[in-house]
């Protein structure tokens, strides 16, 4: 082997590679092309809907438009920039990323604007961006860091070293996103995010019960203490109860959706979204689109997402190490439980609105975060573990090191087997 | 460490995750098939009506013109006000949005307007007649479920003129009075419909193919037959008169005798059409145009009628003779002269109405009976009265709430013989200024009625003005012969009387034929007040081309002498020479 080859198994940092068999390959592409295509689609329907809701607020015909483009070339910079970093940069500078997440955290209580929802966003020079999208890409990586420490330490599910300190950052980040910024359906995404994690990272199936009982009864607690929040929750159950009439205004978005039907209204036939869906083109995007696109838009959406939660999910199989794996399963989450919390407050599932439907939505914070986040796994699928293909005959340093199904493999002999530069994994049992 | 690190159980629970999110996927499918393709009609209607709204859209009302000479000049035109109304279900913040709106509005009610921003209604008006400055305001504030509406108003150029012939635009559209309320139908045109899917805002979203308009049809454009500077003067003339002759309200018309057409028409006191809301309700009364919509007993102007049935019967002639006892007694009433009268003897017609004789005009209703008031005397009068000068009906012309007068059944009732005798001078019937202006039209023109009217030309769909024909009511009422014939009498009658209503000297080329009457005023409580009159003078004044009758009204003068002479004359006078002098009318060339 020659140093030439950069197919050779590189050893990069322990985090990354560890003593593990791992190589480097072409990145998963089909991560740019599903994303491409949701940007797209979030894309034209912003530019569908621009001129009318520009007319709304007197501004400029092309505003939403504009400002949209501006956001995707944004966030394709940030997607090369953040691709091209090596992975372990990221750990290695956790302080600093969590010194300036807390700071935009903060900033949000002195730089308000005075507008609706000003304490979402902080203000730097002319732009502004929302904290919280920068909150959950710090929380990603710190807990994969985290979590992964601490799983190779054997102490997950050790109060003081684990569950502690994980205890005070979702307390903290709840008071900042959920109290002082009143964004419910993040804080939902960040609990998420933490919880998720903490599973993939092996906490015990008890601590596991026990916090499940523990949210359900100071939920249940907070229900019924409150009579608005009964009244919340029974609207909630019942959305539909009587869209012709008092129920109105609380169904538009089922409206919305339901009024498309099978095939849709067409891209300029929405009425939904100039002025009875509340921000139609960042939280409400998914009743719009499903007016204008029907049953056959949104089985096309929700396809594409499926398929990069799949996309996401094979790549956590194949990556060499815990941090890689539970970086995956911080951005699997955050995009999933983002999009089922919105798109589910859209058909009435789910209680929380308020937050945007990733790629899709109108608002350049979430989509440079979000395609931040993808990066970071589009970087992470370069390198996957594999085995042996000819199981039958490993080499002898193959077999001494095959554990666990783990094989050392040649790659210069797969090679010239013709093998692709990919490696699939055949660790399905 | 290697073995740890990628154990199944990370794997294992990565895989419940994914199908958890699988599932949830899953889930979102089956919700969304079921709202879009199970429940797609519910929401398509639910859809329909949040979005769908009708739209009316408001057709403007017919502009109304006059002449001024040969030129027309506009009357009445049409203005933007605005006005300002809630949607309950759009208002957000109630005391909010109600303080705002008051800060720019005004003065208005809080409490009132809080209630409208809670109501039931989803169409709640909280003020009109608002300027476009002041509603600009309004729309800067953004308010949702506050919404902005324009409704035409009526403008006036020429100001309180012809106030009452024109009448008024309320504040629901409708036109009352005059030729506002009579035209309301013509001039408010129809309105347009729009049906259009909006925005939650109420604006039509554009490029809907569900969207529907039906295009207004403007309210016709009306030509007026009035000249506005005869009119001006008519007002000026008519309101010096009555100050003169300390009235209180009174009216005037000039017809013209030759096509029904009223030239100029004013009542008093008048109020000020763009500002009718200042009128308090108890002063309503001052909208209506008297002339048309008040009947009065009119008084001696009956007896050139009265000679004019008689004439046309055949049962006198021109210069027929009698024997005036002075008085007569019907029925055990008693019949005298009021005005003017010069005692027991030989009088002829003229003097009947030179002196205006009671005992004349009753002298002459005898003779409609062979020489007795009688049946045939009481039926052929009465036929004269409803059937040739139409006085017991409303006579058609474009005016809001005109009446018809009240004329005594000639076979039913007690006394007939009495009442009759009163009604040839103008007593115990009641008929308005107008019918006695278009009946003595009728009578000095040869015999033709000509329904009065205001209107002299309209658009058509096109847009295209059409001139109004005159309408012949009926011809022949008197005989050519019999016209001049009165005429005779009239002018012989004025030309010795004129002095006493201030004119100084007649005019060659021109003839003037007029009439006085003091009519008693009747008391509800039965009989008349002694002391109270009502003024009345018509007559004519007669050019090359043109005869225009002239009627005034003057309710109650306090001058001394009869009220017909010293308070109807004098206004009979200066409308005449305001005709002669400034109206260019061309004299006779004999």
């Amino acid at each position: 082997m020659t140093k030439k080859n950069h197919h050779r198994p590189r050893r990069t940092s322990p985090l990354l590679s560890g003593e593990t068999q791992h190589r480097r390959h072409r990145p998963d592409y089909s991560l740019i092309i599903i994303c491409l295509l949701l940007l797209v689609i979030g894309m034209v329907i912003v530019y569908a809907i621009s001129p009318g809701l520009a007319a709304q607020s007197e501004l400029s015909e092309s505003h939403f438009v504009r400002r949209q483009m501006l956001a995707i070339v944004l966030a394709i910079v940030t997607f090369f920039v953040v691709a091209r970093l090596p992975l372990e940069i990221w750990w290695r500078s956790i302080k600093v990323l969590i010194a300036i997440t807390v700071i935009a955290l903060l900033a949000t209580q002195f730089t308000g604007s005075g507008e609706a929802n000003a304490a979402r966003w902080v203000q730097v020079g002319g732009l502004s961006f929302q904290s919280v999208e920068l909150l959950k890409f710090t929380l990603v990586i710190w807990l994969a860091g985290f979590l992964s420490q601490r799983h190779r330490e054997g102490t997950i599910n050790d109060f003081q070293r684990t569950l502690k300190p994980l205890a005070i950052v979702l307390a903290t980040s709840g008071f900042i996103v959920a109290v002082l910024q009143s964004d419910l359906g993040s804080m939902g995404v960040v609990a998420g995010i933490i919880a998720v994690m903490l599973f993939v990272a092996g906490v015990s199936w008890r601590l596991l019960f026990i916090g499940a009982a523990a949210i359900l009864f100071a939920g249940s607690l907070l229900i019924f203490t409150s009579p608005y929040r009964q009244e919340r929750v029974a609207t909630f159950l019942n959305p539909q109860a009587d869209c012709l009439a008092e129920g109105y205004q609380a169904c538009q978005a089922l409206i919305a959706i339901g009024s498309g039907g099978l095939f849709g209204k067409g891209i300029d036939r929405s009425a939904q979204a100039y002025g009875y869906l509340p921000e139609a083109a960042n939280d409400s995007i998914f009743a719009v689109y499903a007016e204008m696109f029907g049953f056959v838009g949104v089985v096309v959406v929700i396809a594409l997402l499926v398929a990069l939660f799949t996309r996401l999910h094979r790549i956590i199989e194949r990556t060499p190490s815990m941090y890689s794996q539970l970086i995956v399963v911080g951005v699997l989450t955050w995009l999933s439980i983002q999009a089922f919390i919105n798109i589910m407050a859209m058909v009435g599932l789910f209680p929380l609105k308020g937050i945007t439907l990733p790629f899709i939505s109108y608002g350049g914070t979430s989509i440079i975060f979000v395609t931040a986040a993808v990066a970071l796994v589009f970087n992470i699928s370069r390198y996957s573990t594999f085995s042996v293909i000819q199981a039958k005959q490993p080499n002898k340093a193959a077999r001494q090191s095959n554990k666990k199904g783990i094989l050392r493999d040649n790659p210069v002999k797969r090679r010239r087997n013709g093998r692709p530069h990919y490696a699939y994994p055949i660790r399905r049992t | 460490m290697q073995q740890t690190e990628k154990t199944p159980n990370v794997l294992a629970r990565t895989r419940i995750w994914y199908v958890l999110i699988l599932l949830l996927s899953a889930i979102v499918l089956v919700r969304v098939f079921y709202l879009q393709v199970i429940q797609h009609d519910y929401y398509k209607t639910a859809a329909y009506v949040g979005q769908m709204r009708e739209y009316e859209i408001p057709a403007s009302r017919g502009v109304i013109e006059a002449f001024n000479g040969d030129a027309v000049v506009p009357l009445v035109l049409n203005e933007s006000r605005y006005l300002v109304f809630v949607d309950p279900l759009h208002i957000e913040d109630v005391p909010g949005s109600a303080e705002a709106l008051i800060g720019v509005l005004g003065s208005l009610d809080r409490a009132e307007v809080e209630g409208k921003m809670a109501a039931d209604n989803r169409y709640q008006v909280v003020q009109k007649n608002i300027t476009k400055t002041v509603i600009e305001k309004v729309e800067a504030l953004e308010l949702p479920g506050v919404g902005v509406q324009e409704e035409p108003k009526r403008s006036y150029p020429h100001g309180m003129l012809a106030a009452h012939l024109l009448g008024f635009v309320n504040d629901d559209g409708e036109g009352v009075y005059g030729i506002e309320q009579a035209l309301n139908d013509q001039l408010v045109g129809a309105p347009g419909q729009l049906r259009a899917i909006t925005d939650a805002r109420g604006i039509p979203l554009a490029a809907n193919p569900e969207n529907t308009l039906i295009e207004p049809q403007e309210g016709k454009r009306t030509r007026l037959t009035i000249d506005v500077s005869l009119q001006k003067q008519l007002e000026d003339a008519l309101e010096d008169g009555l100050e003169r002759a300390r009235s209180e309200s009174g009216g005037a018309l000039i017809f013209d005798a030759d096509s029904g057409a009223i030239k100029a028409m004013a009542n008093y006191p008048t109020f000020d059409p763009s500002r009718f809301y200042d009128v308090s309700i108890d002063d309503s009364g001052v909208f209506a145009n008297s002339l048309v919509t008040s009947p009065l007993e009119i008084g001696s102007i009956m007896k050139p009628l009265t000679m004019a049935a008689a004439l046309n019967e055949g049962v006198v002639s021109r210069n027929t003779t009698y024997f005036d006892p002075d008085q007569f007694t019907i029925d055990g009433a008693t019949v005298r002269n009021v005005e003017e009268s010069s005692g027991v003897g030989e009088r002829n017609m003229e003097d009947i109405l030179r002196l205006s004789l009671n005992t004349g005009a009753t002298w002459l209703l005898k003779q409609l009976g062979g020489g007795d008031i009688n049946e045939t005397a009481r039926t052929t009068w009465h036929h004269y009265m409803t059937e040739r000068y139409f006085f017991d009906r409303p006579t058609g012309i474009e005016q809001g709430y005109q009446v018809g007068g009240n004329i005594p059944d000639p076979l039913d009732g007690f006394g007939l013989n009495i009442q009759f005798a009163n009604t040839a001078f103008g007593q115990g019937m009641t008929t308005t200024p107008l019918h006695a202006a278009a009946a003595l039209a009728a009578v000095i023109n040869r015999g033709t009625y000509y329904q009065p009217r205001l209107v002299a030309a309209q658009s058509d769909m096109a847009g295209e003005m059409q001139g109004v024909e005159p309408i012949v009511v009926r011809e022949a009422v008197v005989s050519p012969s019999v016209s001049a014939d009165v005429r005779h009498l009239m002018e012989g009658a004025f030309s010795q009387n004129y002095r006493t209503y201030g004119l100084s000297g007649l005019r060659s080329g021109f003839s003037i034929g007029g009439k006085t009457g003091t009519a008693q005023i009747p008391n509800p409580e039965g009989g008349y007040y002694e002391d109270r009159f009502n003024g009345t003078f018509f007559g004519y004044v007669s050019g090359e081309s043109s005869t225009y009758v002239i009627i005034v009204r003057v309710d109650e003068p306090r001058i001394g002498g009869y009220a017909g002479s010293t308070a109807a004359g004098p206004i009979f006078v200066d409308i005449a020479t305001t005709l002669l002098d400034s109206y260019g009318m061309q004299p006779r060339v004999n």
